[in-house]
């Protein structure tokens, strides 16, 4: 008797579990459904880094289809030293800058030019992302991209003194460099990038060598939602290297508002192109010589809706 | 004879836990989900064709999900990266919900067309509301439609408006939903 009521209660529970258990089913059901539907999607991943250019460099982000990204970067003397101290108000008497202009043709390739102040010189490049972080469908670890840039000098040797003796030929004129760009966002905070380099200066205006190989490291974290920390190296191999010369190291941190990027840096290179950085500068950051620097990137939007 | 009616009753108990009627399971096969902010210098109206979503006729419960990174139509590609970076944080909070039970009784076999109350828990940006949605639902052959007009204050989502943006940006949210449902 006693058992049977026992058995009686048992039963009436089970008979609870079962009505409670249902409540949740249907959320259950919907994840399973969006789970599934995950897999079968491609989600690329997105703002690996805020902006084209990391401090100097690129960064593996192209500027989206249809849109104008207008880049007025300048560079300063350094801070103490030579070109700076109080009598050059720290730098910023010697100052050069670029004005630059990207353009996406497509989401995975943009073009963009550019001009210097440094040799006047003119600039070209085009950046084609050939693989792109993904996941679902095609997962794919890293994004890979290209960026070659072709550079031409117009400085007229009476100009310069450096240049006056030397007969220049157009071709005498031009610098190219060859980069490609592995990189990956591990985080929503962190993403890091390496950038293998050659340069080749038709006409090098130092005692260094025509090729130069290189090896970029770059990198990012976020500090808050419209701000991050970026690093960006360039490590000349021994083999091909300026000699005399300090690797480009600059430290740098974006601010984002709206459809603008300020990218405000230290750094130990005037140069604001590939092939005018990755062969390294004169200043050194053991000595002290640092420049401050800032890129200001505009968006304007000249296709249709995204 | 205690002990049979006990075991007769326990099995009635069992076997009413057991044949339960079986759930009537009806799916989103057709979705769109589109907001507008519409502030005085700018309007935004973005629109996804991910809505998923299931209904449960017997007990009339409801589950629907939105997947926010599918959203598409912004005015510039980088108010999309923000919208997903900065505003609802989609990798954070990759989806908007809607879970909860529909408050009339309603005769899922006959072809209506009927104003409903749904009340339920919505969440966007990983923060949940008790909300009460009115819907207008048509029942023809088996199909349902479902049509929902609602607003999202941004504020009740912990979505905050930078000064920068007032003109640009609407503190209310209009939100638009609209999907059709089949038996799985």
């Amino acid at each position: 008797m006693i058992k049977s009521l026992g058995i009686l209660v048992l039963s009436l529970f089970i008979h609870g579990i079962c009505i409670a258990q249902d409540t949740s089913d249907i959320t259950k059901m919907l994840e399973a459904e969006i789970k599934l539907a995950e897999k079968n999607k491609t989600e690329y991943i997105t703002a690996t880094f805020k902006t084209t250019r990391l401090v100097n460099g690129h960064s593996l982000e192209n500027t989206a289809k249809h849109v104008l990204d207008v880049k007025i970067s300048h560079r300063f003397g350094t801070i103490i030293g030579a070109t700076g101290g109080a009598y050059n108000i720290f730098g910023l008497d010697n100052a050069t800058m670029r004005l630059g202009f990207d353009y996406g043709i497509t989401n995975t390739l943009m073009i963009g030019i550019g001009r210097s102040t440094d040799y006047k010189t003119f600039d070209g490049f085009f950046k084609w992302k050939i693989l792109r972080q993904s996941k679902g469908k095609i997962s794919m670890p890293v994004t890979l991209s290209y960026v070659p840039t072709i550079s031409y000098e117009t400085l007229n040797p009476s100009d310069s003194v450096l240049l006056l003796d030397l007969k220049r030929y157009p071709s005498h004129r031009l610098n190219y460099s060859n980069q490609l760009i592995i990189g990956r966002k591990f985080s929503d905070g962190l993403s890091l990038q390496l950038m293998p380099t050659i340069v080749h200066r038709n006409f090098p205006h130092d005692d260094g060598p025509h090729d130069i190989y290189a090896l970029g490291l770059g990198g990012r974290q976020k500090l808050g939602k419209r701000t991050s920390f970026n690093v960006e190296y360039y490590y000349q191999l021994q083999s091909n290297r300026v000699p005399g010369s300090h690797d480009a190291l600059s430290i740098g941190f974006d601010i984002e508002t709206g459809g603008h990027v300020f990218q405000l840096h230290m750094t130990n290179s005037q140069g604001m192109t590939e092939t005018k950085f990755v062969p390294g500068s004169l200043n050194s950051w053991g000595k002290g010589e640092i420049l401050f620097g800032f890129n200001i990137s505009r968006v304007f939007n000249v296709g249709k809706k995204h | 004879m205690y002990k049979r009616i006990l075991i007769t009753l326990n099995l009635i108990i069992l076997l009413g836990s057991s044949f339960k009627e079986p759930l009537t399971i009806y799916n989103v096969q057709k979705g769109l989900v589109s907001f507008r902010s519409d502030a005085p210098l700018e309007l935004i109206n973005p629109i996804s064709n991910e809505l998923r979503g299931i209904v449960e006729t017997q007990k009339k419960e409801f589950a629907f999900s939105i997947n926010i990174k599918s959203f598409s139509g912004f005015n510039s590609a980088i108010q999309k990266e923000h919208f997903n970076e900065n505003y609802l944080e989609s990798n954070k909070y990759p989806t908007a919900t809607f879970i909860g039970k529909i408050i009339e009784d309603i005769d899922f076999t006959k072809n209506t067309i009927v104003s409903v109350r749904a009340k339920g828990i919505l969440t966007i940006h990983g923060v949940p509301q008790e909300r009460i949605i009115k819907s207008e639902l048509t029942i023809r052959n088996g199909v349902i439609s479902i049509r929902s007009n609602f607003t999202v204050l941004l504020e009740d989502h912990n979505i905050p408006i930078p000064k920068v943006v007032h003109e640009k940006l609407a503190s209310e949210i209009k939100v638009e939903v609209n999907g059709e449902l089949k038996p799985k």
